[in-house]
Order: C-alpha cells, then structure tokens, then sequence
C-alpha cells in the first residue's frame, strides 16, 4: 500500500538552481528506502519537502493519498532526526525527549512514562537527568532517536543520522536502526551519501544526481544490474573498474580495445555497435592466473584482513583493481594474467547508458 | 637564540605594549577617581598632585547629598545647575527605556534577517551606517522637528531618538548570535509540534539569551553615555548626566574640578561594572559572527 508519494516534484533555489528535476517516487507502508548520492544531488532537499520545510517548486507530495503541500511539518505526523542530531542544548535527555508530547499537550504523567518507554527501547535510560552536552556523539543520536519515537510518527525522516560518527559506531548505530525499523514496522526514508549504508539498510534504494533519479531497485539490484555508469561507479567498494575504450568488429565477434587491455566481448554483446564504450567490471569477478591473453604487472598489494586488493599499472588515470584471497602470495612487480569474467562484463555508451543487447 | 626562548620574548614584549597601553587608557579614569577625593585647592596644584595629602569626603557630600559647604572662593552654583539626583533617574528612565525599546525591536529584525532573509546585505549595511552619520549632522533639523513635535526637553524625545539610534548595533549584534544557532534545532522543534512563536520562546530566546543580555548592557552603556543628543534635545527638565556634568565648568562659577569629578565617578563606575560583566560577550557579538567557535 502506498504510504508517501512524490508527484512531478521540482524544486528550484533561487529561480536559477534546480535541487530537484520532476521526481517521482511512491513509498510503500513500513518500507526502509535509502536515498543515495553525492552531496548536491537533491537528496538532503526531497527529504527536506517531504519534511515541510522546503516547498516544491511544482508537484504534488501525497501521504495516504491526501495532498500535504499546505500543511506545515507539526501538522504532517512525520518524524524527523537530522543530521547534526539537533538535540535543545538547554534543556535535559528526559526533556528533550518530552518536547514532542508536550507540544501536543498530553497529560504529564502520560508523559513520564513514554519517555521512561523510549528510553528503554534506545538503551538512554542512565542519560535522561544529563544535558546533551554530556553525551557522547552515539548517545546524542539515541536521544534524537528517542525524541522522535515518542511523537509516534506514522514515518520517520533520516537525514544523513550517522555520519557524524565515528565508523565502529557507525556500524553498531547502523544495526541499531535497522532493529528499530524491524521492530516498528514504520516507514522509514533515511536519506545518505554512503553506499555502504545504503546497501546494508535498504529494502530499496534510490540513486539520485544531479536533482534526479538515476535508478531505483533493491541493494542487490543495484548492484548487479547497474543501469549506468553513475551508478556502477557509485556503488561498491572498492568500485567498478571503469575502462574506456572502443568496441570493434573482429573474425571472432566483437572485440574490446582499450590502451589498458583488450578482451573478446561475449554472445550479448554481438549487436552492438562499434564505436566509443566504457567497459566495467567488478574487481571480484577479475580472475588471476599464471597464463592468459591480457598480462599486466602488480604495483601495489593492499591487504585488508580478510581479502587482498592487487592494483595494476595502468596508462590511465584510474586503478584497476582485482580481488583476491588474503592467502595468495601475489607481491607488487608480479606479473600475472587478468581473467575478466565474460558474464559479469558491463559496457556502458558514451552518455553513461548502459548497453543491453 | 633558540625558539623557546623567542617565543618567551615576545609574549613578554607583548605583555609589556598592553600593560603600557592599559595605564594610558586607565590613567584618565584614575585621575577623576584622584580629584574627587581633592580639597579645593589642590584642583589647580602645579606640580599635578596625584593624590592629596589631605584626602576629603566633601566634593561627594556637596555633590550627592545636599550639603550645604560651598567652593571656598564663595562661587555659588549656577543656577542651571541642580542636585544629580534628578539627573540621575532622567538618565536611568531614558537609557533602560530605550535600551528595552531598542534590543526588542532588534532582536525581532535580527531574527528576521537571520532566518529569512528580510533585508539584503545590502541594506543590513545601510542601516550599520546609520551609526557612521555623525549625530551633530543631524541634530540641528531634529531640533526643529522636536520643537515642532513638542518632544523638545522631554523624556519620549530623548527615547525616540536613543531608540532609533542605537538599533543598527542591537540588529547587527544579535543577528550574529541567532546566525550561531543551528537552523536544524528551530526546524526539530516545529517538526515536534512547536508553533513558531513557541519554537522562539521556547527555543531561540533562551539559547540566545546571554547574547540578547550583553547587547542590553552594551547599548545601555552607549545610551548612559551619550552626549550632544542630549545636550541639545534637552534643556533643563530632562538633562542627563552627562548634560549635567557639563555644567560643571561654566563661565561664572569657573571649573569646578573636584565637585565635577566627584559627579564623574558616579557616573563611570557602573559603566566600568558592566563593562568588565560582559567583556566576553561583547567581543563575540562584534566579531558579528565572523569568527566560528
């Protein structure tokens, strides 16, 4: 069921800035969706109309189907945890979290015990007499979590909730959300630069630039089917290796040339036209041996822990980039031969596009 | 010479320039502080005395309580002159009045500025060189107008003018502490359900309120202290101290040091508490939140 939906919306800064080319996007109830892309790219400004405190330009943004354009952000019932966590530096945890039900006039005691409620349910419970200065950065968005909760909003708005944090808290707060989610069963919009964050929280992911929606699908979607070269190249880490080059006609089929490496294109890719294309794989799906077409040498060998990056020499300015398992005894000046996974090879045309035939 | 050292020197050069600069700017006010305290004939004493050997209560006495002891020349005080106590309150009314006037109309523009932009930067300049007109420019037709106005001599004047005056400071200055307040808590507030008005009571005034309280002190100095205004606006009803420690060097009665000097620290002191009070807050409100903490 359709529980917020966005209508043609565009929103314009000054008559001049476009934020937001006609978006349009419906969420469904109980929902996680991740609005993800680099800073300007509109998302911070759709969550920020969805909240009431930017207008649309022009559209429409509906929750259970009614029209909330005119409504300001009390009126919406949506909850809202900023990125600064936004916490009332004067005023207590227990406080802080009270503001909301105080505004709406409920009885006190009622109110005492909500927060003792939320408390709980965020773990803040020993936090509630100290000031927000005295909390610690993970404890601060707890509180900004709390003070939300209590209002019972029928969805909640994140806006970019963990970065501020340090990135072992950031994982622990990452989990944290997605238990609340679970547990709430509400809608959630969190809206975040981070494709980590993206991958790992979404039910379904948005991928925004440059005021518009790139693709929309589920993490692992995205991921494997990247609908183009912005989006191949955002998510993943480390990313896609992206080489350009041209396709050509050989004996053989078609045929992948590049300064970097040339390699035969499979079956799929018989149709397409020669001319100028980026081609794209995932470094994971580059195999290494000891023999093979295309030899190139190590220069760097990154070992994470539990896998090891190999980088190699390249005449362009971006890396190429294999993975490969920690145990393997590669060491830079290593020659070895790349094997590029037929069915895991991208091409993406000269607009970005990716091509499918 | 190795670093350490260097670096010592200079603090202590450093430390010797303010401590120079410090006794100038603090010897006039030792000074009034040395006279009050003179017996008539040292006033005039060549060498200066710096402190009289006969210290004496009496210029405080004639000044501020209504003892009757005159300048031993016989001078009597001229008759424009009267005790400091009326001149006292004209000045504590008319500066806390329009001090209130000035920080409550302040505080709304540079709310509105801050938040939504009502005046360009342009004309948030415009109204900063309000301040840079000097006063005597403007006097001589606000003279006419007051006459014709009947505000001439009375205290709604004296307001009217300090108000207007003084507002480009307390616009500029808390406009620099709202700017340091994070949008997003004003917005967490709304979205929570707070009207605006009570998003502002509740959550803007409160934290801004030390701000708000070192602009009061600063324009309240700037008010107390105010002269030609005064001088001119104002005749005999409603002359402020400063106007009435003029009249203490007069062509009849001469200069009339001790008695005036006695006048002077009844009126610095309290500027001088208030001003150590809020130092540190006015050094944040002039960087007109230029410098980010």
């Amino acid at each position: 069921m359709t529980h917020i939906e966005l209508k043609n919306i565009r929103k314009e800064f000054g008559g001049s800035v476009v934020a937001v080319k006609n978006l349009n996007l419906s969420i469904e109830h109980g929902e996680f969706l991740v609005l993800v892309g680099p800073s300007g790219c509109g998302k911070t400004t759709t969550l920020r109309m969805i909240a009431g405190f930017e207008d649309p330009t022009t559209g429409e943004i509906l929750v259970e189907n009614d029209v909330i354009n005119e409504l300001e952000p009390a009126e919406r019932n949506l909850g809202m945890v900023f990125q600064t966590h936004a916490l009332f530096p004067h005023k207590t945890v227990s406080e802080n979290i009270a503001f909301g039900p105080r505004m709406k006039k409920v009885n006190k005691e009622i109110i005492n015990d909500k927060v003792k409620e939320v408390a709980e349910m965020v773990k803040i419970t020993h936090l509630l007499e100290k000031l927000p200065a005295q909390c610690s950065g993970g404890e601060s968005q707890r509180v900004a979590v709390a003070r939300t909760l209590i209002t019972d909003p029928s969805a909640f708005l994140l806006d970019e909730p963990l970065s501020s944090l340090d990135a072992k808290l950031r994982r622990e707060m990452r989990a944290e959300v997605d238990r609340l989610h679970k547990e709430l069963n509400k809608t959630f919009i969190y809206v975040t630069h981070d494709q980590e964050e993206a991958m790992t929280l979404a039910d379904r992911i948005v991928v925004m630039d440059e005021g518009e929606i790139k693709q929309v699908g589920s993490p692992i979607d995205i991921y494997n089917n990247p609908n183009s070269y912005f989006v191949a190249d955002f998510f993943g880490s480390p990313s896609m290796n992206l080489i350009n080059g041209e396709i050509v006609n050989s004996e053989a089929g078609k045929v992948f040339k590049s300064l970097i490496l040339n390699v035969d294109l499979p079956k799929l890719f018989e149709n397409s036209a020669p001319g100028p294309v980026t081609l794209g794989i995932r470094p994971e799906q580059i195999g290494i041996s000891s023999s093979g077409d295309i030899k190139k040498k190590i220069y760097l060998v990154e070992p994470l822990g539990k896998d090891t990056l190999l980088y190699f020499e390249t005449v362009e300015e971006r890396e190429l980039i294999a993975i490969v398992e920690s145990n393997s005894s590669y060491r830079s000046g290593d020659t070895v031969a790349l094997n590029l996974l037929p069915e895991h090879i991208f091409l993406f045309d000269s607009s970005g596009k990716r091509i499918l035939n | 010479m190795n670093r350490n050292l260097k670096r010592k020197l200079a603090q202590y050069g450093k430390y010797f320039a303010l401590s120079i600069w410090a006794l100038i700017v603090a010897f006039p006010i030792y000074w009034i502080v040395a006279t009050s305290f003179k017996p008539d004939r040292d006033w005039f004493a060549w060498p200066p005395v710096y402190w009289s050997e006969e210290p004496t209560l009496n210029n405080y006495a004639v000044v501020w309580a209504d003892h009757k002891e005159e300048y031993e020349g016989g001078t009597q005080y001229s008759h424009s002159m009267q005790k400091p106590w009326k001149a006292l309150r004209n000045s504590l009314f008319i500066s806390v009045i329009s001090t209130f006037f000035a920080v409550g109309f302040g505080t709304i523009l540079a709310y509105g500025v801050s938040r939504y932009q009502i005046l360009s930067e342009g004309r948030m300049f415009q109204l900063l060189m309000l301040r840079m007109v000097p006063p005597i420019v403007i006097v001589a037709p606000l003279s006419l107008y007051y006459s014709t106005l009947h505000l001439l001599d009375t205290i709604t004047g004296l307001v009217i003018i300090y108000s207007i005056t003084t507002l480009p400071y307390s616009v500029w200055m808390i406009k620099s502490f709202i700017d340091e307040l994070p949008l997003e808590i004003e917005q967490a507030a709304m979205i929570l359900g707070a009207s605006r008005l009570r998003t502002l009571w509740e959550i803007v005034f409160p934290l801004v309120r030390s701000g708000i309280v070192a602009t009061f002190l600063f324009i309240l100095i700037l008010t107390w202290s105010e002269y030609l205004l005064a001088l001119i606006l104002s005749k005999t009803e409603v002359a402020t101290l400063p106007v009435e420690l003029s009249k203490y060097e007069g062509s009849v009665e001469g200069r009339v040091y001790g008695r005036q000097a006695a006048l002077a620290v009844g009126v610095t002191l309290p500027l001088i508490a208030i001003g150590i009070f809020i130092r540190k807050h006015l050094a944040r409100g002039f960087s007109f939140g230029m410098v980010k903490r």
